[in-house]
C-alpha cells in the first residue's frame, strides 16, 4: 500500500523538487517530534538523578536497615531516629484497603456500564464517572474532614475520625473513576463474537459476562487496577488532610496513620535544606518514585503479553 | 428417511418495525441426522433464518418474530421456554472462528462447566472426546493448555465444532464456517460436517454451492427473505423446478 502511494507522489511533477520537499516534510516534524520526547526523557532522568542525589546522603547517618524497619521516626529528636516503617507501613495499608474497596466496584461497575447499560446511559455513566475524576483531591479531603470524620467518630465511637479507614474511603473514590474507566474501555472492547459464542453454549448473561468478557478484557483490567494503585501510593492530600498524621505502624482500621507523601507534604517546610531531615524525605521521594515506576513497568510487561504463553 | 427434528411455520421476522421483513412466510422441514444446506445470495436472509432456529435474534431489540419454530414438536418461542437450554441443544458456529482467549480445554469446558461439570476427569474425557469427534485431538492433544488463539484458522474453527459439540447438542447450526478458511481446512470441516450428522442434526448456510452440494442432504434456497425452493440436494442441483432457482445455481446471479 504505502509503495504503491510513493510511486504516485513522486511521479507526480519533477522528481527531485518533490522528493527534496518530501524529506524535509518528514525530517521537520520527525525532529520535531523526536526532540519533544527526548526532553520527555530528559527532564524524567534529571529528576531521578536529583531525588538520589538529595535523597542518598541520608545514608550517611543512619543505616539501611534503621530506616527499612526502624519503628520510630522522630526527625527532629535529639538524637534523630529515622525508622521509616511506621510510614511505610501508613502507605501500603491505605493503598492496600483503598484498592480492596476501589477496584472490585471499580470493575463491577465497569461491567455493568460495558454489557447491562443500554448505550445511552452507557455515556451518561462514563461522562458521570470522569467528573467524578475532575473533582480536586483537596475538596474530597475537605468531605473526609467535615463529614465523614465527625459522623465516623460519633456512630464508631472512636477518638477521632481522620484515620486509616477515612483516608482508604476518600483514596477509593478517587481512585475509582480511574479503574471503572479503564476497565470499562476494554470490557467494551471485547468483541461481540466473545459474548455470542457463551449465548450460543447457553450461557445466562451473567455467566457471559462473569466468565468471558471479564476474562477476555483481564489484561486491561490488571492494567486499570495497578494505575488506580499507583494514583493511591502517590496521593498526597487526600491523605494529609483524612489519614490522623501519626506515624504508627496501624494495626486496626480505626488507627490513624502517616503515609510517606503526606508525610513529605507535611515537613518538607519545616526542615533546613541540607540537613538530615531534608535527606530522609528525599530518600522517601525516592521510594515513591521507585513504587511508582515498579508498577509501570508492570502495566507494560502486561501489556506486551505477560498472560500468555 | 428420519422425521422432522425442527419445523418452522410461516415464520415472519423483521429486524424493527419499520423495516422490510428479512424473512417472509419460510416454512420448512430440518430432518434428523441429516445436513441441510441454506443456499443464496449476500443478504437473503440466511443467518437471519440460522438465528432464529436458537433464538439469537433475541438480543435484537425491536426484533419482531411470527410464525412457529418447533424442536421435537416443542416451540421455542413459548413463554415457558428456557432460552439457555434451547441454546445447549441446537448448537452454533459462526462464520469467523470465535475462540475464547482461554487455553484449547478451557475454550471446550466451557460449555459443560457451564452445565455444572466439576470433576476434572469427567471434563478431561469430554474435552478429549468433542476434540476427537471434531478431527482435532491428534494436533491438540499434547497442547491442550495453549491458547486457543495459537491455533491455525482451520483448526479455531474445528475447536469452535468441538466446543459446540461438548455440550451435546441435538441439532448444530452452522453460519459459513468454513468462509475464512484455506481450501484445505475447508474440506477437512467439510468432511467433518458429513460425519457429525451421524451423531447430530446439522444446518449449514452456505455460499458455496459446491460446498451444499458435497455436503448436504437437503438445499433450501432463499431469495429476498423467501424460501423459494426446498428439497434433496441432487435434485435442487439437477433439475429445480423454479426458475430463480436454476438461475442461481447455474450462476446467472449470486
Ligand atoms: N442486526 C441486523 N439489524 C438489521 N438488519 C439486519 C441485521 N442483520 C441482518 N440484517 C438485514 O437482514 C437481511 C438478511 O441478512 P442476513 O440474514 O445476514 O443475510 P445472509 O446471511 O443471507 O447474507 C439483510 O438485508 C440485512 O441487511
Ligand atoms: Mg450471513
Amino acid at each position: 500500500m504505502e509503495r504503491a502511494g510513493e510511486i504516485v507522489i513522486t511521479t507526480g511533477g519533477p522528481r527531485g523538487a518533490r522528493r527534496g520537499a518530501r524529506k524535509w516534510g518528514e525530517i521537520v516534524p520527525k525532529g520535531v517530534v523526536t526532540s519533544v520526547a527526548l526532553s520527555g526523557i530528559w527532564l524524567m532522568a534529571f529528576i531521578i538523578f536529583f531525588l538520589i542525589k538529595e535523597g542518598a546522603p541520608i545514608l550517611k547517618e543512619t543505616s539501611l536497615t534503621e530506616i527499612a524497619l526502624g519503628q520510630l521516626w522522630y526527625p527532629v529528636s535529639n538524637p534523630p531516629s529515622y525508622g521509616m516503617l511506621p510510614l511505610i507501613a501508613g502507605s501500603a495499608a491505605v493503598t492496600l484497603l483503598s484498592s480492596i474497596m476501589a477496584i472490585p466496584f471499580g470493575v463491577v461497575l465497569a461491567l455493568f456500564i460495558s454489557d447491562v447499560c443500554p448505550e445511552r446511559a452507557r455515556e451518561f455513566c462514563k461522562v458521570s464517572l470522569e467528573i467524578l475524576g475532575f473533582l480536586p483531591s483537596v475538596v474530597l479531603g475537605f468531605i473526609g474532614m467535615a463529614v465523614i470524620a465527625p459522623h465516623m467518630q460519633m456512630k464508631l465511637e472512636l477518638l477521632s475520625g481522620l484515620n486509616m479507614l477515612n483516608a482508604s474511603f476518600l483514596l477509593g473514590i478517587l481512585i475509582l473513576p480511574t479503574i471503572a474507566t479503564l476497565s470499562e474501555d476494554s470490557l467494551y472492547a471485547v468483541p461481540q463474537a466473545m459474548r455470542d459464542a457463551s449465548y450460543a453454549l447457553g450461557g445466562t448473561r451473567c455467566e457471559t459476562m462473569f466468565k468471558v468478557v471479564l476474562k477476555c478484557a483481564s489484561r486491561g483490567i490488571a492494567q486499570a487496577a495497578i494505575l488506580g494503585v499507583m494514583r493511591s501510593v502517590g496521593e498526597t492530600m487526600v491523605v494529609l488532610m483524612a489519614a490522623g498524621g501519626a506515624a504508627i505502624i496501624p494495626l486496626a482500621m480505626s488507627d490513624p496513620v502517616r503515609p510517606l507523601t503526606s508525610t513529605i507534604a507535611a515537613e518538607m517546610g519545616e526542615t533546613p535544606v541540607g540537613s538530615p531531615h531534608y535527606h530522609a524525605l528525599f530518600f522517601m521521594g525516592c521510594l515513591l518514585l521507585f513504587i511508582t515506576i515498579a508498577l509501570n513497568i508492570l502495566v507494560l510487561r502486561i501489556e506486551s503479553g505477560g498472560g500468555e504463553k | 428417511m428420519e422425521e422432522a427434528k425442527m419445523v418452522t411455520k410461516s415464520l415472519f421476522m423483521s429486524y424493527s418495525r419499520n423495516a422490510p421483513p428479512a424473512l417472509k412466510d419460510v416454512t420448512m422441514d430440518i430432518r434428523a441426522n441429516s445436513v441441510t444446506a441454506f443456499i443464496g445470495p449476500s443478504g437473503c436472509g440466511k443467518s437471519t433464518f440460522l438465528r432464529c432456529l436458537n433464538r439469537m435474534n433475541d438480543f435484537v431489540r425491536d426484533a419482531r418474530i411470527t410464525g412457529r419454530v418447533l424442536l421435537d414438536g416443542m416451540d421455542i418461542y413459548s413463554p415457558e421456554v428456557d432460552v439457555t437450554n434451547l441454546r445447549r441443544r441446537v448448537g452454533m458456529v459462526f462464520q469467523r472462528p470465535n475462540p475464547f482467549p482461554f487455553s484449547i480445554r478451557e475454550n471446550v469446558a466451557y460449555g459443560p462447566k457451564l452445565l455444572g461439570a466439576r470433576d476434572e476427569s469427567v471434563i478431561d474425557e469430554i474435552v478429549e472426546n468433542s476434540l476427537r469427534s471434531a478431527g482435532l485431538w491428534e494436533e491438540a492433544r499434547d497442547r491442550l493448555n495453549d491458547m486457543a488463539t495459537s491455533l491455525s484458522g482451520g483448526q479455531q474453527q474445528r475447536l469452535c465444532i468441538a466446543r459446540a459439540i461438548a455440550v451435546e447438542p441435538e441439532v448444530l447450526l452452522m453460519d459459513e464456517p468454513t468462509s475464512a478458511l484455506d481450501p484445505i481446512a475447508t474440506a477437512r470441516v467439510e468432511e467433518l460436517v458429513r460425519e457429525l450428522k451421524r451423531d447430530y442434526t446439522v444446518a449449514i448456510v452456505t455460499h458455496n454451492m459446491q460446498q451444499a452440494a458435497r455436503v448436504s442432504d437437503t438445499t433450501a434456497f432463499f431469495l429476498m427473505g423467501e424460501l423459494v425452493e426446498y428439497g434433496p440436494t441432487d435434485v435442487i442441483f439437477t433439475t429445480p423446478t423454479d426458475q430463480r432457482t436454476e438461475d442461481y445455481i447455474t450462476g446467472r446471479f449470486g
